[in-house]
């Protein structure tokens, strides 16, 4: 990612700088911080809205009740855990909350989870196929409830916020779908 | 076609009613929430602030363009202005949520364009930084066919928010 960054601004700032285009670079970097807070702030208000509301939802253990759900699924999609309830709970509440958007919550308990399944890992330095099937469902990142992008286009004003949602659903659920498809034809051949 | 205007408001109904039967105190709740939801700023600000800074000036140059012109000459049917967001969309979830708001600042957020990226954005996470994070945190070093795996699945969804968006809106 770093080197990614500083060669994007490298070779534009020299693209310009042989353009002779020196004021547009100037420019950007006057207004630039100014534009992002003017766009951050509208997006986190609405996004803290949406915060509150989950933790609503998480208190009321609706969010609870949904991991149970998933449950039996996802003790098909990691074999190598079905005798390990906690990991397996982890692995449940991340993906959970994945799913009602709440992607920085679900970080700490994804972490919680690798670590569950480090304990079944025979071999310390290299992944499990638990491990791999973990990062696809999450790599691929099932979101049901996308708020940061409801955020994003109300504070454009959108006529339709939420006309979106259903193609991104069906979206991510093909490339969970995709995702998973490859991982057991490649790594549960045996 | 369903109306998807209805999604929220029933979404905010629910929780408040499945709230109101378990005795949740939902006031509580929902301030804790906010402000969590408001410490977001110290840690957004500063990554979108980078992104930002290196998208503009990759606009600004007209060096995106020229990338992009490049790129629609050889694939037809997706508009050019989708192309950086296929790009960093696996790398950063900072840096495509600053092309989207470049898109909607460009073509409009109700623009083929804007719904587009809209549903790009919301079909799949940041499959490099994710498996960075992870496998990092448990001194994983060799990640086997992980990386591969999650880059398949991004071109997938990827390819199919753009057939979704080009079959019913195009």
């Amino acid at each position: 990612m770093n080197v990614i960054w500083l060669l994007i601004i490298c070779i534009t700032v020299l693209y310009c700088l042989c353009n002779g285009r020196v004021d547009v670079i100037n420019a950007v970097f006057v207004s630039v911080g100014k534009e992002t807070f003017d766009f951050v702030v509208p997006l986190l208000c609405v996004t803290a809205f949406w915060n509150g509301m989950l933790y609503i939802a998480r208190d009321a253990k609706i969010l609870a009740a949904l991991e149970k759900l998933a449950h039996p699924i996802l003790k098909r999609l990691f074999p190598d855990l079905k005798n390990d309830a906690e990991t397996l709970g982890y692995v449940a509440s991340n993906v959970i909350v994945n799913m009602v958007g709440l992607g920085s919550a679900a970080t700490p308990m994804g972490l919680k989870a690798m670590q569950g399944m480090q304990q079944h890992n025979p071999h310390k330095e290299e992944a499990s196929r638990s491990m791999v099937t973990f990062l696809v469902l999450n790599t691929a990142g099932v979101t049901l409830l996308s708020t940061t992008i409801i955020a994003m286009r109300s504070s454009f004003h959108s006529l339709d916020v939420t006309g979106f949602m259903p193609f991104a659903i069906l979206s991510t659920c093909f490339a969970s779908f995709v995702g998973l498809c490859v991982d057991r034809w490649w790594n549960y051949r045996d | 076609m369903i109306n998807t205007s209805y999604i929220l408001p029933l979404l905010v109904l629910f929780i408040c009613v499945i709230a109101l039967l378990r005795r949740v105190n939902a006031y509580h709740s929902f301030i804790e929430g906010v402000k969590d939801g408001i410490f977001l700023f110290s840690d957004i600000y500063p990554a979108l602030l980078a992104m930002m800074c290196a998208i503009t000036l990759l606009r600004e140059s007209g060096l995106m363009e020229v990338i992009c012109n490049g790129i629609a000459t050889y694939i037809e049917g997706i508009p050019k202005e989708i192309w950086p967001m296929v790009f960093f969309r696996p790398i950063s979830g900072n840096a495509s949520l600053a092309v989207l708001v470049d898109i909607f600042k460009t073509c409009g957020v109700d623009s083929l364009q804007g719904i587009m990226a809209s549903i790009i954005q919301g079909s799949t996470d940041t499959t490099f930084y994710v498996i960075t994070l992870y496998f990092s945190s448990v001194g994983i070093k060799k990640t086997k066919n992980a990386l591969p795996i999650g880059l398949l699945a991004d071109v997938a969804g990827i390819a199919m928010a753009i057939f979704l968006t080009v079959w019913f809106f195009g």
